[in-house]
């Protein structure tokens, strides 16, 4: 099991839920008078803001911190919200087959064909950004994958004997594919889940570049990252930090996901 | 033969020993965040694409940088109305040729006229000029005139390089033959510049003429106009001397002058103005002390300090263009100018029975020329929040806000645009947009009088009286703090070392590359 | 064969007029492109006016019937915002943007191999793990940021590389690196557990026997074989570049078809919103329908049936 990228995640969740206490000051706070000050170790830092603060003068640590609640639960809440659905399609797909089958297939082709980034950016300029639209934007197209992996999984499962046993014994169809089938393709979904989680939270950011992310004053990571872009040069705190701990987190799911993969479902290997 | 061959090339060696311009060589490139809508044809340009155009085309009256008409800079030299104020005759400048070779006569000029306000035309004052058009006579080549059905004085600034592209004199003939469609892709004017290739996304290379009435030998062999939104890498650029002049944001133009870069400015390039969504009577914006608590907890010297980078000033007066001012010589008083005063804020709240505050919705983008929108918008939030107004930011983009307002979905919202600078015409058609409420959906000020004033103005030619209109306006705009006036901003420029001496001008959305091409 | 290729190119048609209908909605949804096109000043009368001249105000069902009619000849109308035939925009960016993901895919082959192979030699070592932290970073990074900052320090500080634009082979260093090394993950994943299939495999093992070098092993035997699913799956993850350059090619400046898509979008321009997103998913459904082809020739354990 890898150690420490669990300890990541763990330290992570652990931030984000006790968001309110472990952070020094308030996230939303501003004072322009104190914008871009550097952190504590640098020249006139100071422990008031061990990080430094952003361009309207609020504190970046606490903003990481809180940040952590927002970003984290977009990834999880979008991962989740496209498992369901995509798991949905794929088992109804799977074991239904006929016209309705591969309507529901065409239907996760086409989705999978589409740009992700792309329709993101449309979905959230018609509705406005929000959170909540940019969860669904992002959702709205990744559960097309996890339909497709789960509909490979059930057409596999269907060929084997305990689901016809199952079929003769007069399990009804709910049964069949809440008892029999989604246990059987948890192992793929749980692979793709925690390796997506990463992938949202940087798909956010992109989409916070474009200027369609999670809007301000929400501290989102990838919004502070697009934000502080410009000061790169000047004030390289303001993005620096947020980015550490995007790159934190990303990494840390990514590997977790790996070493899932390779410990629950090696066929998995090009997702 | 041969003597007129000897005498011809004598007069050329006598004319470079005494240091006649050198043939145009080298390149120019400017590097500039966004292009508009990045078209060729000036029908469909509005001003967003002027910088360039202005150099492939003339227009019908010139203007000097700093934005005052001239009868040297434009294909009119000279130009008179008739006592009604209906009948404007313009003498034209001859011997000027498009880039094919076709002289450009009085015909060109009727046909331009026409065409920017003809059905094809997305360009900004087409509208008005059509609704004052009556007809448009050629008595003689170079003479033009143009009849209106009303006593006017805006023909010769609306024709003017002073505001948008109406005025840029096209070529009738090779239209005709081409089709607007093809002229809108290779355009020919008689400007010193003509147009050689464009790849939309990415830039327009221009190429000069050997020798221009307007600025005598071009400088620069070619112009290439490059689009690079991203900042970083447009002042990597400049570092790289790949950029002759780039726009900078304000944040980052310290950093280039400590790299030795010098900066330049359009000082008081535009009016950063905020305005409630109308109607306002079920909200709480329609008693002015709240309008006066809202203005009044600001730090107007704090924003331009921090967010603007210094390169800015407080403003005082809803919709007041300093060009306006100098036009109807207004001197703003003192007593005018927003004082920060959360504890006035606070008072006057309560007294207007919202001692616990009330709900507000900032919507909050990033216009052109103005990368600190929603920085803006999240900073003025902040001031609200400390006297107990609450604020909610909607960060959308500006076509997403501009259908709330015009739809008035969201009465009592907030938004705002930085207003180029313009002159008292420029600022009347502004304030009948903004301030006129017959028939204007973008209307922002609900003032029965002000409408009179504004009705007056119109039927006015007396500019005397014109002038003391609009200073009534201007100070009752103010008194009923009709808008929150924000800051004069300052739009800097930053070029590369070899541009030695580079004056931006001050016209709307012109940066004066004329200055910079011209013959020294 | 012959069925299967119909079949699938019957599906393709389907799935792109099914984007078409979603498209034409969205596009829609986004706005009024002349808020954009004509000036703050503008009246009512002149947006009355626009409206009218471009089409804008017929029955919104006539103007799908337009653009589906037209779209099936090639011809994706006329883009609002530039007024020119969004066909000769698309000419001027599809190349660039071909271009870009080409080279971005030579970058990341170059990083994936050597990390991949070395991952899959050393299995289970300190090696294997450093190769993997080392392919995923490039996928835990937002590409703006990487992009920015390679700007701010190679292009701005060193002056070693062009910041931005198109032209010289030296243009597409740093944004070809910044979009690579966001897939390098994915390649260097497939390769390596395809060697340690393969490197598990009877004629391995036999080659082992028979005394086969280790190095001949790896290079002769194991690479070859694992190249396979690389090669069939390089075709996808070229899909992905030239789909997802969007945000690379606003930093770098790239004329590329991401960059017009954003411009479209954010600019309301219906017929070139519609044009990119048909054009890239046509792109995604060929590439698609290539490598399953290539799998199936390449393969013939995988029916084409699936």
């Amino acid at each position: 099991m890898p150690v420490i990228p669990v300890m990541i995640i763990a330290a992570f969740v652990l931030l984000a839920l006790a968001a309110g206490r472990l952070s020094p000051a308030d996230p939303y706070a501003q004072s322009l008078r104190a914008r871009l000050a550097p952190p504590v170790w640098a020249a006139d830092g100071s422990w008031a803001h061990p990080l430094g603060t952003d361009r309207l003068g609020r504190d970046l640590l606490s903003r990481i911190i809180f940040g952590a609640r927002v970003s984290l639960t977009a990834g999880v809440v979008t991962v989740l919200l496209a498992g369901l659905v995509g798991a949905a399609v794929g088992l109804l797909a799977g074991y239904y087959r006929g016209r309705i089958g591969s309507l529901l297939m065409r239907l996760t082709d086409a989705t999978l064909a589409l740009p992700v980034i792309l329709l993101a950016l449309v979905l959230a300029v018609t509705a406005g950004p929000s959170f909540v639209n940019v969860v669904i934007a992002i959702g709205a197209i990744l559960w097309a994958r996890y339909a497709r992996v789960v509909y490979g999984e059930v057409l596999a499962l269907m060929e084997r004997d305990f689901i016809a046993q199952a079929r003769l014994t007069g399990c009804s169809d709910r049964r069949i594919i809440l008892v029999h089938l989604l246990p059987n393709t948890l192992p793929s979904l749980l692979v793709l889940l925690s390796l997506q989680i990463g992938y949202v939270i940087i798909v956010e950011a992109s989409l916070s570049f474009l200027g369609a992310g999670i809007p301000p004053p929400t501290p989102a990571w990838g919004s502070m990252i697009a934000e502080g872009r410009d000061y790169v040069a000047s004030a390289w705190w303001v993005s620096f930090f947020p980015g550490l701990a995007i790159l934190l987190v990303v990494l840390a799911f990514n590997l977790v996901g790996d070493w899932l993969r390779d410990e629950l479902d090696p066929k998995l290997h090009h997702l | 033969m041969r003597a007129t061959t000897a005498l011809l090339l004598l007069l050329l060696t006598a004319t470079e020993a005494t240091g006649a311009a050198a043939p145009p060589a080298g390149e120019l490139t400017v590097a500039l965040s966004s292009f508009a809508n990045e078209v060729l044809d000036p029908a469909l340009g509005g001003h967003g694409v002027k910088f360039y155009l202005a150099l492939m085309f003339d227009y019908l009256i010139g203007v000097t940088p700093d934005g005052r008409l001239s009868p040297e800079l434009g294909i009119a030299t000279a130009w008179e109305v008739s006592p009604d104020h209906r009948r404007w005759t313009f003498t034209l400048r001859r011997d000027v040729h498009f880039h094919n070779g076709d002289p450009l006569t009085s015909a060109d000029v009727r046909f331009s006229i026409l065409r920017a306000i003809g059905p094809r035309s997305t360009t900004g004052y087409a509208g008005v000029l059509r609704a004052l058009l009556d007809r448009i006579e050629t008595p003689a080549p170079d003479r033009v005139v143009i009849v209106t059905r009303e006593p006017t004085l805006v023909i010769p600034p609306y024709l003017s390089r002073a505001l948008a592209t109406e005025g840029m004199i096209l070529p009738k003939r090779y239209i005709e033959s081409v089709g607007d469609d093809e002229f809108a892709r290779k355009p020919i004017g008689s400007g010193p510049y003509r147009f050689v290739e464009q790849v939309t996304g990415s830039h327009v290379r221009l190429a000069a003429v050997p020798h221009h009435w307007r600025i005598g030998t071009p400088r620069y062999q070619t112009v290439t106009f490059r689009v690079i939104p991203e900042e970083s890498t447009r002042m990597a650029m400049v570092r790289r001397g790949e950029v002759d002049i780039a726009d900078v944001s304000r944040d980052r133009v310290r950093e280039m002058e400590q790299a030795g870069f010098p900066v330049r400015y359009r000082d008081n390039d535009s009016l950063l103005h905020l305005w409630w969504i109308l109607p306002w009577d079920r909200t709480p914006v329609r008693d002015r002390r709240v309008r006066e608590a809202l203005n009044l907890a600001i730090d107007r010297r704090e924003i331009a300090a921090t967010i603007f980078g210094g390169k800015a000033e407080p403003a005082a007066i809803p919709f007041g263009l300093t060009w306006a001012f100098r036009d109807v010589k207004l001197t703003v008083p003192d007593e005018w100018r927003y004082p920060f005063d959360p504890a006035r804020a606070r008072a006057l709240l309560a007294e207007a029975g919202y001692r616990d505050g009330f709900p507000i919705t900032i919507f909050a983008y990033q216009l052109p020329a103005l990368p600190e929108g929603r920085e803006m918008a999240e900073a003025l939030a902040g001031y609200w929040q400390k006297i107990g107004v609450r604020p909610t930011l909607v960060p959308v983009d500006y076509p997403a806000f501009r259908k709330q307002w015009v739809d008035r979905t969201a009465p009592g919202a907030v938004g705002y645009y930085n207003l180029p600078n313009r002159d008292w015409i420029g600022t009347y058609t502004l304030l009948d947009k903004f301030a006129h409420t017959p028939s204007r959906p973008t209307d922002t000020v609900a003032d029965p009088e002000i409408d009179r004033m504004l009705d007056a103005i119109l039927t006015t030619t007396d500019r005397t009286k014109i002038n003391e209109l609009m200073r009534q306006a201007f100070a009752r705009l103010r008194r009923d703090h009709d808008g929150i006036p924000l800051v004069y901003l300052h739009t800097p420029y930053v070029t590369s070392k070899r541009i030695s001496r580079w004056d931006p001008g001050s016209v709307m959305l012109d940066l004066n590359i004329d200055g910079l091409v011209a013959e020294r | 064969m012959l069925r299967f290729v119909l079949a699938r190119l019957s599906q393709s048609a389907i799935t792109l007029l099914l984007f078409s209908v979603v498209i034409f909605g969205l596009a829609r949804a986004t706005g009024d492109p002349l808020t954009l096109v004509l000036p703050m000043v503008a009246t009512e009368e002149d947006f009355a006016n626009a409206r009218r001249y471009l089409g804008l105000d017929r029955p919104l069902y006539a103007q799908y019937v337009t653009f589906v009619g037209r779209a099936a000849t090639g011809d994706f109308g006329t883009s609002i915002r530039s007024r020119r035939p969004v066909v000769e925009l698309l000419r001027e960016r599809l190349p660039n943007s071909l271009a870009l993901a080409a080279f971005s895919m030579a970058v990341s082959l170059l990083i994936a191999f050597p990390l991949g192979v070395l991952a899959a030699v050393r299995r289970g070592t300190a090696l294997d793990s450093g190769a993997k932290v080392l392919a995923t970073l490039g996928q835990s990074l937002p590409t703006f940021w990487v992009g920015i900052v390679l700007i701010e320090v190679v292009a701005g500080r060193l002056q070693w590389l062009p910041a931005g634009g198109s032209g010289s082979l030296a243009h597409y260093i740093l944004p070809g690196f910044t979009l690579g090394w966001f897939v390098v993950a994915g390649l260097m994943r497939l390769l390596r557990s395809a060697m340690l299939e393969v490197l598990d495999a009877e004629y391995v093992t036999t080659a082992r026997a028979k005394g086969a070098s280790e190095v001949s092993v790896v290079w002769r035997h194991a690479l070859r074989n694992a190249l396979i699913p690389v090669v069939t799956f390089a075709g996808v993850y070229f899909a992905i570049l030239v789909t997802s350059a969007i945000v690379v090619e606003t930093v770098f400046a790239w004329p590329g078809m991401g960059r017009l898509a954003y411009e479209a979008i954010t600019g309301r321009d219906f017929p070139v919103i519609q044009a990119v997103v048909l054009v890239t998913a046509a792109i995604v459904v060929t590439v698609n329908f290539a490598v399953d082809l290539l799998y199936a020739v390449i393969d013939p354990r995988i029916g084409l049936a699936s």
